[in-house]
């Protein structure tokens, strides 16, 4: 009781004697939900009015495999059971597109490491894009997305296909309607995410939880790491070749997690290039002809390769790497040996190969 | 009781604005310099100095320059005989530490990663320390054997791209240096760690002649060109690429690196 007239009298004061503050102390009182947790919090509440609402979703605890970092999972959007079902129905389901013909899966298939095996992508509207669809392996561990990193978020990566004219090429207003109009999905996003409506935030929400599922660490090279499976000696030759600095591939594609989350130009093309990559969305210069390196792993089922899908096999990959590549002003210091190359010989190009391929996980495919 | 009581303030208040019924904030202590008779709540007290205060927002500034001259990325510099420029410049710093005569040591950060094109490595912040009358800030170029351990710093932000594979002694790179040579048709690299597990981190103390003050700014800089200059005059392309496995060349470039690439200087 005396609490509550001090605050009255505070409230009073601050709208009685506003002219005469002084050393006086007002304080505005907030309503709101104070709980961290909850869907609804204020942090500027400094009063607990009981408004606080919870995911009723059961909680999924990603586990963080040896050599990885900690994920990032966005703190407004926490890993849930009935969030990635809903998720993975969503990937697969075409009715995020116009014409219902069209599925994320289609252009990130399972059995190729959930990337495109044709170079380019087709959409709804027999259209090509330019790029090879980007595989989806240990995806959550990503700090951009797309080759030009165009995206921070896996929620913001997954706005963009469904709107996209060569894509999917619908609108968000259609995909709510349609999703909104079919009971059983209403009901799982309710189960998911605790809302009435389904609006297009909480499609791109299930789907990125689904992606953050997408896990890759149960190839013959971690069972190697393990201590459970033995490489052949070209495989181990293939492995010290990897990690010298004469075929120098550790520099980007080290760690277990065979990526570095950085831009690389890696001598592809001469200038001016065809495609800008990071340059297009930084606007700076030095950033023209690079792009975002992908993880190594799954690479065998992953093909095409680069960002434009110009190489169908390692060989040739290999064979880029090894020629020193095409000389550009922004290819990497680490790339620059144009005309002189790796100068590797046939049977350590062989071995690189069969290293690579024992990053090949048969169980992430078969998801 | 104190029902009706409050109701009757809360109108008398309504009505007429009585001002010397607000509470005041105020420092109650009689002893401080700002104590106010008239507080009825206790606020903050200020004290006469005691020669003891704490030091608020010290920074600690990454700086490089080369020639003498503040980096400029993608310039073409002349080094005897070589044409090169400067595109990546990463390097560790670590236990950055505050020292004192009786050895009441404050370390500021035990790993710091400076990388040009990232701003916010460049600057170190530390809200507040003890002013112990530091007479010197030493550092560790790169990691010592008990930090540089692989998998130790997964969550740091020079993780991955600072790994030093297993098969070359394992942990991490202390620094990696690299631009292009000549008209841009080759590269170099200055990777420097622990090749084979052999430690070649080095610690540096400069001493600190003048009191630390409040929004002091320590510079640590690093003249880039030194590490190729003295004692030994290092030849960017015979000690370009493959050095990660090169001992001789872990050892020449940590004896330029302890002798005068790194120097400090203090600024309001």
């Amino acid at each position: 009781m005396k609490k509550w007239a001090f605050v009255l009298y505070l409230a009073l004061l601050l709208f009685s004697c506003k002219e005469d503050d002084g050393d006086a102390i007002h304080i505005l009182r907030i309503e709101g939900c104070m709980d961290l947790a909850a869907l609804n919090y204020n942090p500027e509440a400094n009063y607990n009015d009981g408004s606080c609402t919870y995911f009723n979703a059961t909680p999924y605890i990603i586990e963080i495999p040896d050599g990885f970092p900690n994920m990032n999972i966005p703190s407004n959007n926490p890993m849930s059971v009935e969030g990635i079902a809903l998720g993975e129905k969503l990937f697969k389901d075409p009715i995020l597109s116009a014409n219902n013909t069209q599925a994320c899966i289609d252009c990130h298939r399972a059995n190729s490491a959930f990337s495109d095996p044709n170079q380019f992508s087709t959409g709804i509207d027999n259209i090509q894009g330019t790029r090879n669809a980007s595989a989806l392996i240990n995806i959550g561990w990503n700090n951009s997305f797309n080759w030009d990193g165009s995206a921070q978020t896996l929620e913001e990566q997954a706005f963009e296909p469904v709107v996209n004219p060569i894509e999917m090429h619908n609108s968000w207003i259609n995909v709510e309607t349609k999703l909104n109009a079919d009971s059983n999905y209403v009901e799982l996003f309710k189960q998911a995410f605790s809302i009435g409506y389904i609006d297009s935030t909480h499609v791109a929400m299930a789907i990125a939880q689904f992606e953050r599922t997408l896990i890759s660490t149960n190839s013959k090279f971690d069972r190697f790491l393990k201590g459970e499976e033995q490489l052949t000696s070209s495989e181990l030759s293939g492995y010290a070749i990897f990690n010298s600095e004469k075929a120098d591939c550790f520099h980007c594609h080290g760690s277990n997690m065979f990526m570095d989350n950085l831009f690389h130009n890696n001598g592809l093309d001469t200038e001016p290039f065809l495609d800008l990559g990071r340059g297009n969305i930084t606007g700076d210069p030095n950033d023209n002809g690079k792009f975002r390196t992908p993880t190594l792993r799954n690479i065998e089922f992953s093909a095409p390769y680069m960002h434009d899908g110009r190489f169908s096999n390692l060989e040739e990959v290999v064979e880029h790497y090894n020629s020193g590549g095409n000389y550009s002003s922004t290819v990497d210091p680490l790339m620059k040996k144009l005309g002189i190359g790796l100068q590797l010989t046939n049977q350590e190009k062989q071995d690189l190969v069969s290293f690579l391929k024992t990053l090949s996980d048969d169980d992430f495919i078969s998801k | 009781m104190n029902k009706y009581l409050s109701i009757l303030t809360i109108t008398i208040l309504l009505f007429s604005c009585v001002k010397e019924k607000e509470d005041i904030i105020g420092c109650m202590d009689s002893s401080a310099l700002n104590y106010n008779s008239e507080a009825t709540i206790n606020g903050n007290c200020n004290y006469a100095p005691t020669g003891n205060e704490p030091i608020s927002n010290l920074n600690i500034h990454f700086t490089q320059t080369i020639f003498g001259n503040p980096l400029v990325v993608n310039m073409d510099y002349i080094n005897g005989a070589d044409t090169f420029n400067v595109q990546t410049v990463r390097y560790l710093i670590s236990d950055i530490t505050l020292n004192t005569d009786n050895g009441d040591n404050t370390i500021l950060d035990e790993v710091h990663f400076v990388d040009i094109s990232i701003d916010s490595t460049l600057t170190l912040n530390i809200p507040e320390i003890n002013n112990s009358n530091y007479t010197s800030i030493s550092f560790t170029m790169g990691l010592d054997p008990i930090k540089n351990v692989t998998d130790s710093f997964l969550n740091e932000n020079f993780f991955p791209s600072f790994i030093w594979p297993e098969s070359l002694g394992g942990g991490y790179h202390y620094m990696q240096l690299e631009g292009d040579l000549g008209i841009g048709l080759l590269g170099y690299a200055t990777h420097t760690g622990a090749t084979n597990g052999v430690d070649y981190s080095f610690t540096k103390n400069f001493p600190i002649t003048t009191n630390l003050e409040n929004d002091n700014t320590i510079v640590i800089n690093m003249e880039i060109d030194n590490w190729y200059s003295n004692p030994h005059v290092i030849d960017l392309i015979s000690h370009s690429n493959g050095i990660m496995d090169n001992a001789n060349a872990q050892a020449l470039l940590k004896d330029n690196g302890a002798a005068d690439v790194f120097s400090i200087n203090i600024t309001q």
